[in-house]
């Protein structure tokens, strides 16, 4: 009884999402920066946020529920056995798992250990700690909504080719051999066993949904703050500034330093990234604006305290540099640099 | 009797709120299976820490282990199923 109102609930949350794509429903905020005009100072975000929720709710409820199902049924238990096995299945696991593992910022730092002390090493590590919040589920699916599919789809393939370069370079430099030296323990002696207790499926879909609830509640105040930012971007920003800033190979690197500082696991570059491109920001500098996050300094602080400072700088430098390469390219690509 | 359980609780530190979660869904079944005569002494432990590693290999966080078998991860158990799995370990 109870499975069967839990799998309605799902089934309804994934049929509103197909129901919007055939109607060709807008997801994303509709309003122009001309609409803005004209409006008393207070009611602006009001304006925005009602017209934001009015069309994003499906999107928010289908990336929330989503985020919790896959939390849930993924084999964890799986994927941590092979994660400290050897390099090449280390480098592929990281890369395939992260954006599923990482919704919560919580199972990050964690498992970064876990796969620099128990096996893989530093290359993989890194390569995981990158990719994680560069396209977790959530990110991805509200960039898809958004922005455009095009671009997260460009977001994930840029993801991978920058975590992957990172991963193989740092593990080739001196500082990350010694790191990995340092930490590098073996399996062997492992005196514990994983008995995992499974519970039946009604506990696990209703888990899923409690996790998808949780998560919505840790990230939408912070969402709904951002909105309210963006909403006044669109309304005073002049759009000459934008054009002069964000557009060309000066657009892709200040987008590309801004967007890191920035950034907070919350979704909200997501939007203010729309914003700016409403007011005419070019494609390159949204992506490389997308790619900020790996380098943020919450991030970076969490595993300074694992690794040294100098492989946090290295990884910062070589996403900071991805970021502008990728940046430049979908710029030149798609002829909107 | 002298029925013992030991019990640990595998978060983050600092802790986040479904490790902190677990951790008190644990004290309540705790006191649920000591008026049943089973002994549980319950530590935490952090998953970062190599000592941890070591023994468990990676985990996802929040997890739970009993007499050195980890039973749970990545989720949080309600008091009654940690009070299952205490009354399942101690027999």
């Amino acid at each position: 009884m109870r499975t069967g109102i839990l799998v309605a609930f799902v089934l309804f949350v994934f049929a509103a999402l197909v129901y919007s794509r055939i109607m060709a429903y807008s997801l994303a905020p509709t309003m122009k920066p001309a609409d803005f005009h004209g409006l008393p100072v207070w009611y602006i975000p009001i304006a925005y946020l009602i017209d934001y929720f009015s069309h994003g709710w499906i999107c928010l409820l289908f990336a929330f529920v989503v985020a919790g199902l896959i939390y849930e049924f993924i084999p964890k238990e799986a994927i941590t056995k092979y994660m400290s096995g050897n390099r090449v299945s280390g480098y592929a696991l990281a890369l395939a798992t992260a954006p599923f593992l990482t919704v919560c910022s919580c199972t990050m730092v964690p498992l970064f250990a876990g796969v620099l002390y128990a096996g893989a090493g530093i290359g993989p590590a890194i390569a995981f700690l990158l990719m994680a919040p560069a396209s977790n589920i959530l990110a991805i699916l509200l960039t898809g909504e958004i922005l455009s599919w095009e671009l997260a789809g460009v977001r994930i393939v840029a993801s991978v080719a920058v975590a992957l370069a990172a991963g193989l370079v740092i593990s080739k430099t001196p500082w990350g051999r010694a790191i990995e030296k340092e930490h590098q323990i073996t399996a062997s002696n492992r005196t514990a066993t994983l008995e995992l207790v499974k519970p039946p499926t009604d506990e696990r879909l209703w888990a899923a949904l409690k996790f998808g609830g949780h998560l919505g509640k840790q990230i939408l105040p912070y969402f709904i703050l951002g909105l309210i930012a963006v909403s006044y971007v669109e309304a005073y920003l002049p759009e000459d500034l934008v054009g002069a800033y964000l557009t060309g190979v000066t657009g892709v690197l200040v987008a590309s330093v801004i967007g890191g500082p920035l950034y907070t696991p919350t979704l909200v570059e997501i939007v203010l990234g729309r914003g700016l491109w409403d007011l005419g920001m070019s494609k390159g500098a949204l992506l490389a604006w997308l790619m900020g996050q790996p380098y943020d300094v919450a991030n970076a602080l969490a595993v300074s305290r694992i690794a040294r400072w100098k492989v946090v700088l290295n990884y910062m430098v070589i996403a900071w540099s991805g970021s502008v390469i990728f940046g430049l390219l979908y710029g030149i690509l798609t002829g909107s640099l | 009797m002298g029925r013992t359980v030991n019990v640990e609780v595998i978060g983050v530190n600092p802790p986040c709120a479904r490790c902190d979660a677990t951790w008190k869904n644990t004290e309540k079944a705790v006191a649920v299976v000591k008026t049943e005569g089973i002994d549980a002494t319950v530590k935490k432990l952090d998953i970062i820490s190599k000592d941890v590693i070591q023994k468990y290999g990676a985990l996802v966080s929040p997890a739970l282990a009993l007499n050195g078998a980890v039973k749970i991860m990545g989720r949080v158990p309600d008091p009654n199923e940690i009070a299952r799995l205490l009354r399942e370990t101690a027999s």
